[in-house]
């Protein structure tokens, strides 16, 4: 039989509201699939499109990018900057020939420890229908 | 790879918590297996006094160059550690604490995926150990004067509260008097005191305090510089007779305008309201008919005596109408309700024969005794009418207010009108955030950083906002914020301490720049210069706050993030998706 495919996924999560979401889903035990590699960040806005990039170049299954609400960015505005560069990474991760939808963006507050949960689970499930990173094959010489 | 490093990993069993969900021998076992690897140890509660000492003597024994300790969250135990490291001789930039708790062991139901996963990140903080730099703490000397701009009933609190805590405070007002707005009001709501008690008292108090130095008739022109070291220039045409003890003297000085050069560690912004004009909203008649005023005319009205009509006869009804103009500029103003209940007082009092009669949209009477100011005003025969659409005309000089409201839909007669409209921001706000690099929301009042973990500070640092130039307030509550502005410029700036500034910053190569200032745009704190003659831009380390923005938006990869640079997250990555 074959293994059950574990999507591989990067999660630059800000320091102020998602990280702290994802603190607070770890005191809440919340359970998750053993898919995420969390990567801190201060702020969203900091996760410039080449670290992205690299991380599918890498085999990454998928890049979560998880920010402050709209309007409670811990630096003001960072989020939205950080929004409008996913809106553009979209289509770049596509010239790669990767479905865009492996590439999320979500607001999770440091408040939300089940959303936090929710996020994972599901961006896991999307990214398993998905099926591994097929950049994997051709860059892994 | 960087240079030889001795690499020490300490994973941290928190008591019950990750042993019993991560099989911590296999960590171990794994982790020394790594060739880049000196010592892997594992304790039983690393963040107790015993584990604190246990690390320190580990790191010194085996002496370690970068430390990984695998336990909770950074937002627990990171500054924990990172003073161990500092205690034990390595900088403290030369460590990285991966999260296995949050991260692993509590949120992975199976034990072998759990510990998996803890390999899995504890490789990953290795190799973005060894690209830290060592990083180290800036302090600047701090100026612990203040500059408050705006002498009203928030400019003058705060004043006296930084006054108090030994400060030297510039209080510039630009007309020629202290007191603001509230000085022209008779009494106060909900109590009904003479307002005078309470502003002639503080105002005295100002002019008495050898720690304020007021400046009327004065402007703020130019404010530069951060927290801790501001210069502003003030254009002052002030009469200073009093300090000037010769009449010839008074003579020459007389309304000459000078420039002042003030040096202070802070800006309190306290510069008040305007009110809607009602010109824009031409259905209520106002400028056009006798007889309708707006609140401030009437409460200077009533101030000065007599509740007149424009004819010197004495009025037969009056109505207050609230909520003028809060559709058009889309917030309450959150005191029209009260102040009108006030005036339905004194006209009461004064003509008690008098109809009075309100029409609103919605009654905003919050807080412990607002209500019960409504209800008692209520009983003194005044009637409300909640009431929409209302437009007002005139003929042979009785006025007829057309609405369509509950429970009187018939027009409504009256003799004079009060319009209790919007309050708005002042008129030069837009200078001052331009002066002064803050930031106005989409309704012209002063941002705050954050609306509750940062209510009066600004994304300026060093830059404080209080009163309604934050937002439409009371008196009680302009008292309050300015009473936190002192407060938290009281206990940020101390004398003879320097200023801790954030050592996470942005930092930009100047070899690499190429002057396209994408940065400079994107930064919410000013903090980036561009330099004309070398056409690069700089980081003000002062101001940085190390969000890392412009270094996502940096397209040639000159600017970096210290302690999150791209090849410490690369790294970490890489090695995470191993």
């Amino acid at each position: 039989m074959q293994e059950e495919f574990t999507p591989k996924i990067v999660g630059f999560l800000c320091n102020w509201c998602s990280y702290a979401g994802a603190d607070l889903a770890g005191t809440s035990k919340l359970k998750m699939p053993p898919s995420l590699a969390v990567i801190r960040v201060m702020c969203s806005s900091r996760v410039d499109p080449v670290l992205v990039l690299r991380a599918f170049l890498r085999g990454a299954d998928g890049v979560l990018i998880a920010g402050c609400h709209p309007g409670d960015c811990h630096y003001e505005k960072g989020n939205y900057y950080a929004r409008r560069r996913f809106a553009l990474l979209k289509s770049v991760v596509e010239t790669l020939e990767l479905d865009s939808e492996r590439l999320q963006l979500s607001w999770v507050s440091a408040s939300e420890g089940p959303r936090f949960q929710q996020v994972v689970t599901e961006f896991t499930e999307k990214l398993k229908k998905l099926g591994p990173n097929p950049m994997q094959e051709k860059t892994s010489m | 790879m960087p240079m030889e490093e001795k690499i020490g990993v300490y994973v941290c069993e928190c008591g019950p918590n990750i042993a019993d969900k991560v099989d911590i021998d296999k960590v171990v076992e794994t982790i020394s297996s790594l060739p880049s690897v000196n010592v892997v140890e594992r304790h039983k509660l690393l963040c107790s006094e015993d584990g604190k000492k246990f690390l320190k003597e580990s790191i010194q024994k085996n002496e370690l160059t970068r430390i990984v300790v695998a336990a909770c969250s950074p937002k627990q135990h990171e500054v924990t550690f990172m003073r161990v490291c500092e205690s034990a001789g390595i900088n403290p930039y030369f460590f990285q604490l991966t999260n296995i708790r949050e991260q692993c062991a509590w949120i992975i139901d199976d034990k072998e995926e759990a510990t998996e996963r803890t390999i899995r990140y504890i490789r990953a903080a290795i190799r973005r150990v060894l690209y830290h730099k060592a990083l180290e703490k800036k302090e600047i000397e701090a100026n612990p004067d203040v500059l408050v701009i705006g002498g009203g009933i928030a400019g003058i609190s705060a004043s006296l509260l930084l006054a108090s805590g030994d400060r030297k405070v510039y209080l510039i007002e630009k007309t020629k008097v202290v007191g603001g707005k509230v000085r022209e009001f008779a009494k106060l709501f909900p109590r009904m005191e003479p307002c005078s008690d309470i502003i002639s008292q503080k105002i005295k108090e100002v002019e008495n305090n050898k720690n304020i130095e007021v400046h009327t008739d004065s402007e703020v022109s130019e404010v530069l510089g951060f927290l801790g070291n501001f210069v502003a220039k003030v254009n002052t045409s002030e009469n200073k007779a009093i300090e000037q003890p010769s009449e010839q003297a008074i003579k020459e000085k007389g309304l000459e305008n000078k420039e002042l050069e003030l040096k202070v560690g802070a800006v309190v912004v306290a510069t008040g309201f305007s009110m809607l004009d009602l010109q824009q909203l031409p259905q209520y008649g106002y400028g056009k008919y006798d007889n309708v005023y707006t609140a401030l005319e009437f409460e200077k009205m009533n101030a000065e005596g007599k509740i007149l009509l424009k004819n010197g006869k004495p009025p037969k009804q009056i109505a207050i109408i609230h909520c003028v103009g809060r559709e058009k500029v889309g917030y309450c103003s959150r005191v029209c309700c009260m102040y009108s209940l006030k005036f339905a007082n004194y006209i009461k009092s004064k003509l008690p024969s008098v109809k009075v009669s309100h029409l609103y949209t919605d009654l905003t009477v919050p807080g412990k005794t607002y209500q019960k100011f409504y209800e008692q005003t209520k009983e003194k025969d005044v009637e409300f009418i909640r009431a929409q659409d209302i437009e007002i005309t005139e003929s042979n000089g009785q006025l007829t207010i057309n609405h369509k409201g509950t429970p009187n839909l018939k027009p409504l007669n009256t003799d004079m009108v009060i319009l209790s409209s919007a309050i708005t921001p002042s008129s030069d706000a837009h200078k001052l955030a331009e002066m002064l690099n803050i930031s106005q929301g989409d309704n012209g009042f002063f941002v705050e950083e954050h609306p509750k973990l940062a209510p009066v500070s600004t994304s300026m640092e060093g830059i404080f906002i209080t009163g309604c130039a934050q937002g439409p307030k009371n008196i009680s509550d302009s008292i309050v914020q300015a009473q936190a502005v002192a407060g938290k410029i009281l206990s940020s700036i101390i004398p003879g301490k320097k200023l801790e500034l954030e050592v996470k910053t942005s930092e930009i190569s100047e070899a690499l720049c190429i002057g396209c200032q994408t940065c400079l745009e994107v930064c919410s704190y000013g903090a980036i210069y561009f330099d004309e003659i070398k056409r690069v831009c700089i980081v003000n380390e002062v101001l940085c706050r190390g969000c890392g923005n412009c270094v996502g938006s940096c397209p040639s990869g000159a600017a970096s993030s210290k302690h999150f640079t791209t090849t410490q997250l690369h790294q970490e990555v890489v090695e995470a998706l191993r």
